[in-house]
């Protein structure tokens, strides 16, 4: 693709848009609804996938329909009744930055800017070639007219292109902080960035855990995105929690193999292992991963690879002033969460086992999920669901 | 003689020109000699069943993780010096605490190899350090190190970083003056601090016989610059050949350093030999599987486990948390640090100082 090709692609989506202007709301969460449904069983998206992110083919199957599922017709239209209405006109075209990290972040990206009324131009990492095309093959089977509004690309590096791209009246970016740092310091519209943050586990032993949910929440996507928690603060018995979730782990992996990790990988979980052993931890560690229980109850990120660090806590309430600000992005819990989370930038909070299952309306880096591509937002908001 | 005694003097003797022979024998002798003085290195040891009974070669000596260095007490006795990693996160804790109880062995490890890769033309040589002066930083190994090269191979020693970082000013104008009446220089730092350097659009041609010495690779440049790039800037900036730039890979953990072998290959006839990182003899390293520890097929990229007799007063084995991979028989080729790591090294020495 040349730069003149991108710019005519882009041309082309946002006269599609315009010829929808009428299109309502309820047509178009509808279609996306049907995409969604014919995307998550097309045989090349897995395929695709398998090969370029690395993940195993039964973390594939388990992870894809959860993204399929974010795109709820319901769901959809009481996002647009919450955060899309009287507010103006939305951005001619939005481009997305999408990071590497996991796959199929195109789909809400392509679902938002369809909600919202904007044409969109997605760029998708390269861990991830497949699926943002594959969800645009889906949409063009049930609603071409739509579809049209899609432009999914992808490049490595072409400082042509990405100029085109980064001179979006909106560009959503995601990656780590230096990554997003860089590009919004090169595009000329409004920017909303969303760099590295973490997840982290809040667990009471005085209420029910459910071990094996939290050790799906640690090792889904393999621990690559915002949502999966590096932490767990326990409120109780620490070490029968580590135990819980070390045996937990360990079944988990005999459904959910561990992705092949580079050497790469490999030696940054050595390095947390030995750090853990000689701090004096208790480790549990295996081929299924690591759950390291240490005597403080400060946050530090693992290594990623289905790796957790297990720390005590007197309270939930004391949990807030423990969190670094504006680093945790979601909190998995088995009790009601504490106050005074949302002023740490916790964007969002959900049962154990729900944390690699976020609905569209999820206020990533505590914006309005739809609202913030039409307006800007100042209020930081939090999702709690239930 | 001390067992430190005689490992210094069979080093200052390879540094006069005499062979240094028996690496496994003297492995065996610092193992058993760490074995019996450091209770945590013993303890570690005991837990994965090996005692010196159990070791017949250099490569069944355990290895310790930096990690260990900053969380447990190393020293086989009373510490003479104490160097620190310069990790600038995560507080105290996160920095490593090398005890030195041999300093003259540490000092004459570190100067016979400076002197052989760096200095093989026995030239004596201005000292112009992009580092704080030893009383700023007497922590720093690395400064430590340059004190020392300084004090004996050096005709005057400069220091460039203050209070206020690097002082790019004062820097420019001593290179300027050397560059005028041709005398030789050691321009030695960070890599960092010569990408700083390069970016403020200073240009000269010191006098013949200068060199560069440069460490840390990536961690605190400004901008990425290529290994060639940095040559380049080298000539084109400062008029020194890239025979004369010589990188230095060194750890905090370790009283020996690795050295891009160009200089002391020119000087042997040798300069068609490729750039790589060589050892003095009594520093080996080996390149291991993170997983399981085992050595793998060479050129394959793995952690690097190095074995610096010199650290007789601590632990000699180090695995690190760099990666890289062996390179023509002797040398090894550095590709960088596992991710997540401690942020450390020289570079950061510049970067925390640097505002």
């Amino acid at each position: 693709m040349t730069a003149t090709g991108l710019s005519r692609a882009i041309a082309a989506a946002i006269d599609a848009r315009m010829r929808l202007r009428q299109r309502s709301p309820a047509e178009s969460a509808a279609a996306l609804a049907a995409a969604a449904a014919r995307w998550v069983v097309d045989p090349d998206l897995e395929r695709g996938l398998v090969e370029s992110s690395g993940l195993h083919p039964s973390m594939l199957r388990e992870v894809l329909p959860l993204v399929a599922g974010m795109l709820d017709r319901d769901a959809m239209l009481a996002l647009v009744e919450r955060e899309g209405t009287d507010v103006g006109e939305p951005a001619e075209w939005t481009a997305w930055v999408l990071a590497s990290n996991v796959p199929a972040l195109a789909v809400p990206a392509i679902a938002l800017s369809c909600l919202a009324g904007s044409a969109a131009v997605v760029k998708s990492g390269h861990c991830d070639a497949v699926s943002a095309a594959a969800f645009q093959r889906a949409l063009a089977a049930v609603d071409p007219a739509l579809a049209a509004t899609v432009v999914p690309v992808a490049w490595p590096h072409d400082a042509a292109l990405d100029d085109v791209l980064l001179d979006a009246p909106l560009a959503v970016l995601t990656g780590h902080d230096e990554t997003v740092a860089a590009l919004a310091a090169r595009a000329t519209g409004r920017v909303l960035g969303h760099g590295t943050r973490y997840g982290a586990l809040l667990l009471d032993t005085s209420a029910p855990i459910d071990y094996a949910a939290a050790a799906r929440d640690i090792a889904l996507y393999e621990q690559r995105g915002c949502l999966s928690p590096h932490a767990c603060w326990v409120v109780g018995d620490a070490a029968a929690v580590a135990a819980g979730l070390a045996d937990a782990l360990l079944l988990l992996a005999e459904r959910l193999p561990p992705a092949p990790a580079t050497v790469e990988e490999r030696a940054a979980v050595r390095g947390f292992l030995d750090d853990a052993a000689w701090a004096g931890a208790g480790v549990h560690a295996g081929a299924w991963g690591a759950v390291v229980r240490e005597s403080g109850p400060h946050f530090r990120p693992t290594c990623g690879a289905r790796t957790i660090r297990v720390l005590p806590l007197r309270d939930s309430a004391a949990l807030p002033d423990l969190l670094p600000e504006h680093t945790i992005e979601c909190l998995g819990t088995n009790v009601p969460p504490p106050a005074g989370l949302r002023a740490r930038g916790v964007a969002r909070v959900c049962p154990v086992g729900r944390m690699q299952q976020p609905p569209l309306s999820w206020p990533r880096g505590q914006r309005p999920a739809l609202g913030s591509l039409l307006r800007q937002t100042r209020a930081a908001v939090m999702g709690i669901e239930r | 003689m001390s067992l430190a005694a005689a490992l210094e003097a069979a080093i200052v003797a390879w540094a006069d020109g005499g062979a240094f022979a028996d690496f496994d024998g003297w492995a065996l002798r610092a193992f058993t000699y760490q074995f019996e003085r450091v209770p945590a290195y013993r303890a570690y040891c005991e837990r994965r069943g090996v005692t010196p009974a159990t070791v017949v070669s250099w490569t069944d000596v355990p290895a310790v993780p930096t990690a260990a260095f900053r969380h447990a007490d190393l020293c086989s006795g009373t510490a003479e010096a104490v160097f620190r990693t310069s990790g600038t996160t995560g507080g105290a804790d996160a920095r490593g605490r090398h005890p030195i109880a041999h300093l003259s062995l540490y000092r004459a490890s570190a100067l016979a190899g400076f002197r052989h890769f760096v200095v093989p033309d026995d030239a004596r040589l201005a000292c112009l350090f992009m580092l704080p002066p030893p009383a700023r930083r007497p922590d720093s190994s690395l400064v430590q190190m340059c004190a020392w090269v300084g004090e004996t191979m050096g005709t005057e020693v400069e220091w460039f970083v203050g209070e206020n970082g690097l002082d790019l000013p004062r820097l420019r104008g001593r290179l300027e003056t050397f560059a005028a009446n041709g005398a030789p220089v050691l321009l030695a730092g960070p890599t960092a601090g010569f990408v700083r350097l390069f970016d403020d659009g200073f240009a000269c041609r010191l006098g013949p016989g200068s060199r560069v010495m440069d460490t840390g690779g990536a961690k605190g440049m400004s901008r990425p610059l290529s290994r060639l790039g940095f040559l380049r800037a080298c000539w084109t900036h400062l008029g020194i050949a890239g025979y004369f730039c010589v990188n230095e890979y060194g750890m905090t953990e370790l009283c020996s350093q690795r050295y891009e072998s160009v200089l002391a290959d020119r000087l042997a006839g040798r300069s068609l030999d490729a750039r790589r990182l060589v050892a003095p003899p009594w520093l080996r390293t080996r390149v291991l599987d993170p997983d399981t520890l085992e050595a793998v097929a060479p050129g394959a990229t793995g952690l690097l486990c190095h074995h610096d007799l010199a650290n007789l007063g601590s632990v000699s084995v180090v695995l690190s948390e760099d990666l890289g991979h062996a390179t023509d028989g002797d040398g090894i080729a550095v590709e960088g640090r596992v991710s997540g790591a401690p942020p450390r090294g020289c570079g950061q020495l510049l970067a925390a100082i640097v505002p």
